[in-house]
């Protein structure tokens, strides 16, 4: 089994670990630190107590114990509960409804015999090359109203483009055809094979692009910064760039936590940890990411 | 509507293919009024525009239209927003590009295939940071007062560096930090294309001498030179487009002078001075110029007998 797994050397000369060997794993294993660390340090300033940071500010590890008292002050704040609250909602919304509707629209286009089916397949993929662009986008969010509007945030992502090639090139290619015509052969029309055959066979392939646009939609803040601003429904992705860019909405939080913790938290760490507070989720959905995306069912999306 | 053999009546195909017809439809209508509908707000790159108007009726420039774009043609400072676009997508091609295949390489190289698979966690994971976290640790590195390479450089007898506020520091800063967050999910790519190559390649390959550095060259790369050509004529089909959510959150007015590119400054244009007809011929301009860039190229990938990337 092992020699049938390409790009894997022969078994033979596997024995001697050289200078090539050495030259590979440091090289990869540096990459992978370069990679890794940011992340690393930004956590383990924003659980250290602030003494010991500016004591000792290239500290890689908490020697003097663990404080929280950060995430305290970043979790008193109303403000980034209710961004928590507006992410998780719009997350959850524009997700449910662009995996509904690009699922859909990729399983009808793969079905290419039927008249139209080209035409619709052609104009979607035209979109990826070429459109109205900035202004004519936002002047047409204008006219329907969702500038200022929480919807601007969840219906322009209704379809998804890159994951309708996806999904569409997996219903052509993947999806077996005789799992359809034995349900057809079986007298189930069209809507029965498509709820009981296509959809749970499919569902791996669903499961996994959901995962990555739920991924886009939580890290997504170009939306709001452009076409809503309005601080009372404002995500954590656009939270955390207000408070890592301003200093307003920092030293209001600094200034609430000195009733809770009986000193101001310096910016800094409240920085630190508001960027670990909203690159938690990613890392709890990141084993599932990787695990789909190592077997290749994502590559479709850079080619048309 | 005639009823041929090859052209049934619209009804009989409608009353067949229904419920495919239903599942397409939501997906269209959301296509056609988010994507469709803006191309005609592409008319005001030729008009004036007025607000009470709207882009029907806002008049048309003079130069037959043409005004917004001979003012910014003429305007040095589109120049230098080009010029950047293009030199920091140059560099990340030179750099960031070689880089990914030179991964993909080591990563294949790797024995331990525990320490390969850390090795993958690790480097793919920034490709899932949006820039705004990412920018986020960027400046928790590189800020002059607490950032830890400047605390390197001061601890080493250094004085700090402005990495994000001075013009010389950055492109390089963009280049490298683009590389950090993609290369490593790029590298996916060509590691798809490697582990198609046929295991018996490498045991004749054996069988005939060579080391690992000849299978590497011999083998590997003229393996994966489609996959690295089709990559190399998207990244040429893509030199004046700029990475907008990076830029964007990296820069400040003090590095416009390296720093502005197209996508940035149309924003900027556009939203922060409230200039439409000027921002949307500008970006009508580079997206047409973009448009044929992708054409020529992908004719040129075609003539080399690949797989077109259109």
């Amino acid at each position: 089994m092992s020699a049938l797994r390409a790009g894997k050397a022969p078994r033979k000369w596997r024995r001697r670990f050289g200078g090539f060997d050495v030259f590979v794993t440091v090289f990869c294993l540096l990459f992978a630190l370069v990679c890794f660390f940011p992340l690393w340090y930004v956590f383990v300033v924003s659980i250290m107590p602030y003494s010991e940071f500016v004591q000792h500010p290239l500290a890689i590890f908490p020697t003097s114990g663990i404080d929280l008292q950060y995430y305290r002050a970043i979790f008193s704040n109303a403000s980034i509960w209710n961004a928590i609250f507006y992410s998780v909602v719009k997350t959850g919304l524009a997700t449910g409804l662009s995996v509904i509707i690009t699922a859909a629209m990729a399983y009808g286009v793969s079905k290419r015999h039927i008249p139209g089916m080209q035409v619709v397949n052609v104009m979607t993929i035209v979109t990826m090359y070429f459109g109205g662009g900035l202004i004519p986008v936002y002047l047409l969010y204008r006219d329907l109203g969702l500038l200022r509007s929480f919807w601007a945030m969840v219906l322009p992502f209704s379809l998804n483009v890159g994951y309708y090639i996806i999904m569409r090139n997996y219903f052509l290619h993947e999806l077996s055809s005789e799992l359809e015509e034995a349900a057809h052969l079986d007298g189930a029309n069209p809507i029965q094979a498509f709820f009981r055959v296509v959809l749970p066979t499919s569902a791996p392939m669903i499961a996994a692009v959901t995962l990555f646009i739920a991924v886009a939609m939580w890290n997504d803040w170009y939306s709001f910064h452009t076409y809503v601003n309005v601080p009372a429904i404002r995500p954590l992705a656009n939270t955390l760039r207000e408070i890592l860019t301003k200093n307003n909405l920092v030293n209001s939080i600094s200034n609430e936590a000195q009733a809770l913790l009986g000193f101001k938290p310096p910016p800094v760490a409240l920085r630190m940890a508001t960027v670990i507070v909203a690159t938690t989720p990613i890392l709890i959905v990141y084993p599932f990411l990787q695990k789909y995306f190592a077997k290749g069912l994502m590559l479709g999306a850079v080619k048309g | 509507m005639r009823n041929t053999g090859l052209r049934r009546p619209l009804g009989t195909i409608i009353k067949k293919y229904w419920f495919f017809y239903m599942l397409v439809l939501p997906g269209f209508a959301v296509l056609l009024l988010f994507n469709y509908v803006p191309m005609y707000g592409l008319l005001l790159a030729f008009k004036d525009w007025n607000l009470t108007k709207g882009v029907w009726g806002s008049p048309w420039t003079s130069m037959r239209g043409f005004k917004y774009f001979l003012s910014f043609l003429t305007d040095p400072y589109f120049w230098r927003v080009m010029r950047n676009t293009i030199v920091i997508n140059l560099y990340n091609l030179a750099f960031g590009f070689t880089f990914t295949i030179f991964l993909a390489l080591m990563i294949n190289e790797m024995r331990s295939q525990r320490l390969k698979r850390t090795v993958q966690t690790a480097v793919y994971l920034p490709y899932f940071l949006s820039w705004i976290i990412f920018a986020g640790l960027v400046n928790a590195f590189l800020d002059p007062q607490t950032g830890l390479i400047n605390n390197v450089i001061v601890l080493l007898g250094g004085s700090p560096v402005r990495f994000l506020t001075d013009n010389r520091y950055f492109q390089p800063v963009v280049v490298i930090t683009n590389t950090i967050k993609e290369s490593g999910y790029e590298s996916i790519l060509y590691l798809a294309a490697i582990a198609g190559i046929s295991p018996e390649l490498y045991e004749s390959a054996k069988v005939d001498g060579g080391n690992r550095l000849h299978m590497i060259l011999h083998i590997i790369l003229p393996h994966i030179t489609p996959t690295i050509a089709v990559l190399l004529l998207l990244r040429v089909s893509r030199l004046l487009a700029s990475n907008f959510e990076q830029i964007y959150n990296l820069y400040s007015p003090m590095v416009f002078d390296t720093g502005d590119t197209a996508a940035t400054y149309i924003y900027r244009v556009g939203l922060e001075q409230s200039q439409y007809s000027l921002s949307t011929a500008l970006n009508l301009f580079t997206n047409i110029l973009g448009l044929l860039l992708l054409l020529v190229t992908n004719k040129l990938v075609e003539r080399r007998n690949f797989e077109g990337i259109l």
